[in-house]
């Protein structure tokens, strides 16, 4: 059984088709891109999956469980145990601290640990900024105490919407060695982006256009190491 | 976690805070103050108001039929009817006994003096110390119920110093009449004795008593012959104005329902007073001087109406104003609740959340507010009363369920934008 299941799902606006028809698997442990460009649907199949939106038609299987007729506050539910959010723009709570944002994540989970929230930002190198406010702190550390943020609760799936897309490029391989060695352990990685370099570090990228799958791809050279060299010149 | 969110934006975000906490002070402190001046200015309004004297008058029952029957005022006759002296303490025994704020009783008898003309002499309280039975103090007497009185010379009799007995107040027209000033002593001649009355003052009341003699009630009953007895007992009294029920209580009390007669008795109108007073006084009747008695009700309902109104429309516009600035405040953090959202957050954490930061700031801000309220009130009481304004314990509950009420109130339409806010619409901008 995949980890996720998307059966011929549309989001529809009136006479908007955001998705049409859209069916993909994701099993566990899988890396996979989501590309596009503007208004391709990625970010309506992003919210879908993550558990913010619900599609006009079609099923979304997640550990064969369907959640497309779930109502809101059992989609809270699946995302808070499930899903892992990274966001483009990061979205930190500014009135407080690294650890904190860390642990705010526990806190609508479970319990908040402060140790184990200080390991999960000591695992993105930034032990040492854990007391600092976000506004303290550069948008490539913000981006780090969000992906800390998305794992600290051992999540199923890390979902990362344009995570590099507000980076430079240091910052960037930052983050892509973080989901290179979240990917080593095990987790499940879907990053939606417009960046082909981003795209092509993962197993198998799909691309959308005018909100259906057109394309599918398979990295047959992915041996989840990432060659920075090709990427610069690329780039 | 919960307690570090709350420390967060409330230290680290208090200019945010501070706007809705400043909203709640200026409320809590209009309020404190208005509800304040309410609550006592029954006492202030009265103080202005016992300078247009009694709005009640007992006097002998039979005397009154006589008036009554004849349009006449009784005289000084043997069978002149009299009240008790005895049965004045029982005036403050009433239901309605807080309300009655001042009382004297009268006596008036005819005089000689020395050339021969006869003048009359009317014994009063001036300034009567009473000990009630409830524990009560009470200075009574003309002294406050004469205040329009216009003092020419000297002062008013002191009955609670020595010597008050041997002393008199001269109406300003006899005065002139006799070529008397103040400290002089005048011989009177009544109808059991007569006493040599120092003059200690000379006073213009614009009115009929400029030509009478003013002296204690003891002196004025010694020189009279009658002892023990009371003409008349003016009442100043904090009354209900009337209505249908009360004037037709004031014909009959009798003709009331039961039910009906519970309600007037327990209402402070001025016949409901009357009636009490007369079932505490042998023989006696009762009558409100009507003007009076319903210009004071009327001021004081006014005057309580009014600051009433002020209360609680300062504390709409507090409502009004916590709505806008704690939903202005919501739309503002819609993304970091939006993030809550996406990350788990029920509806219920985050509305916990926000209602616990704003009455925390509502708690702040009442405080301060309630604290420059009572500041405000004193600001009123010594502008337009010219005293301070008694805080009374009741406005504490008052103001804080007020204050509870408005904020939450006020975070109703903040929380519906919240419960309808969706992690798609603030995350993706």
């Amino acid at each position: 059984m995949s980890l996720l299941e998307i059966n011929n799902v549309s989001k529809i606006y009136g006479e908007l088709h955001a998705l049409d028809k859209v069916s993909l698997k994701v099993e566990k442990g899988e890396w996979v891109a989501i590309m596009g460009p503007s208004g391709s649907g990625k970010s309506t199949l992003m919210n879908i999956i993550g558990c913010m939106d619900r599609p006009s038609e079609g099923e979304v299987l997640m550990d064969g469980i369907d959640i497309a007729k779930m109502n809101q506050k059992e989609l809270t539910l699946i995302r808070r145990d499930k899903i892992g959010l990274v966001f483009q723009q990061f979205h930190l709570v500014n009135y407080l601290t690294a650890v904190e944002n860390v642990m705010l994540s526990q806190y609508y989970h479970s319990i908040p640990d402060e140790k184990e929230a200080l390991e999960a930002l000591d695992r993105v190198g930034l032990a040492g900024r854990a007391r600092h406010l976000p506004s303290q702190l550069s948008g490539g550390e913000q981006q780090r105490v969000c992906v800390a943020r998305a794992l600290i609760n051992y999540p199923e799936i890390i979902l990362a919407d344009e995570p590099t897309g507000n980076l430079d490029e240091a910052n960037e391989k930052i983050i892509m060695d973080l989901f290179h060695n979240l990917h080593n352990e095990g987790t499940t990685l879907i990053v939606v982006t417009h960046d082909p370099e981003v795209a092509q570090t993962a197993q198998r990228t799909l691309f959308l256009r005018d909100g259906k799958l057109v394309r599918e791809t398979v990295n047959e050279n992915f041996t989840g190491e990432i060659k920075y060299e090709d990427w610069t010149e690329n780039k | 976690m919960f307690g570090r969110m709350i420390k967060g934006i409330l230290t680290r975000q208090w200019k945010k805070m501070l706007m809705i906490g400043l909203t709640i002070a200026l409320g809590a402190s209009l309020a404190t103050a208005m509800l304040s001046v309410m609550l006592d200015v029954g006492d202030k309004i009265n103080q202005e108001l016992k300078a247009y004297g009694a709005n009640i008058i007992v006097s002998p029952q039979e005397a009154s039929v006589i008036e009554d029957l004849y349009d006449v005022e009784g005289g000084d006759k043997a069978t002149k009817a009299y009240l008790r002296e005895d049965e004045l303490s029982k005036v403050k025994t009433i239901f309605w006994a807080f309300n009655i704020v001042d009382y004297s009783p009268f006596i008036s008898t005819s005089v000689k003096l020395d050339d021969g003309s006869e003048v009359k002499l009317t014994g009063s309280w001036f300034n009567h110390h009473l000990e009630l039975a409830t524990g009560e103090t009470l200075d009574s007497g003309i002294r406050n119920m004469r205040s329009w009185w216009d003092i020419e010379d000297g002062d008013w009799i002191d009955e609670q110093g020595s010597g008050a007995e041997g002393e008199c107040m001269v109406g300003t027209e006899l005065a002139k009449k006799l070529g008397i000033s103040v400290g002089d002593s005048l011989h009177v001649t009544g109808n059991a004795s007569a006493a040599d009355l120092t003059v200690k003052g000379i006073f213009d009341a614009g009115g009929d008593e400029d030509e009478y003699i003013f002296t204690t009630l003891d002196t004025a009953q010694a020189i009279g012959g009658l002892d023990g007895k009371v003409d008349t007992i003016e009442v100043s009294a904090l009354t209900t104005p009337d209505n249908e029920l009360s004037e037709k209580a004031a014909k009959d009390p009798g003709s009331l329902t039961i039910k009906q007669y519970e309600t007037w008795y327990c209402t402070a109108y001025a016949s409901a007073i009357c009636y009490q007073l007369t079932e505490v006084i042998t023989d006696s009747t009762a009558a409100p001087v009507r003007q009076v008695a319903s210009s004071e009700g009327a001021i004081l309902d006014k005057t309580e109406l009014l600051m009433g109104l002020i209360a609680v429309l300062s504390m709409v516009g507090s409502a009004l104003g916590i709505c806008n600035l704690v939903t202005a405040s919501v739309m503002d953090r819609s993304r970091e609740i939006g993030l809550m959202k996406a990350i788990g957050a029920q509806n219920s954490s985050i509305i916990l959340q926000v209602i616990t930061e704003i009455l925390i700031t509502a708690a702040i801000g009442g405080a301060a507010g309630f604290a420059a309220g009572i500041g405000f009130a004193q600001i009123i009481g010594q502008t337009v009363f010219g005293s301070s304004i008694a805080l009374r314990t009741m406005v504490i509950p008052i103001v804080i369920v007020a204050v509870l009420a408005i904020t939450l109130i006020g975070c109703i339409p903040a929380i519906r934008q919240l419960l309808k806010l969706s992690p798609t619409e603030v995350l993706h901008e």
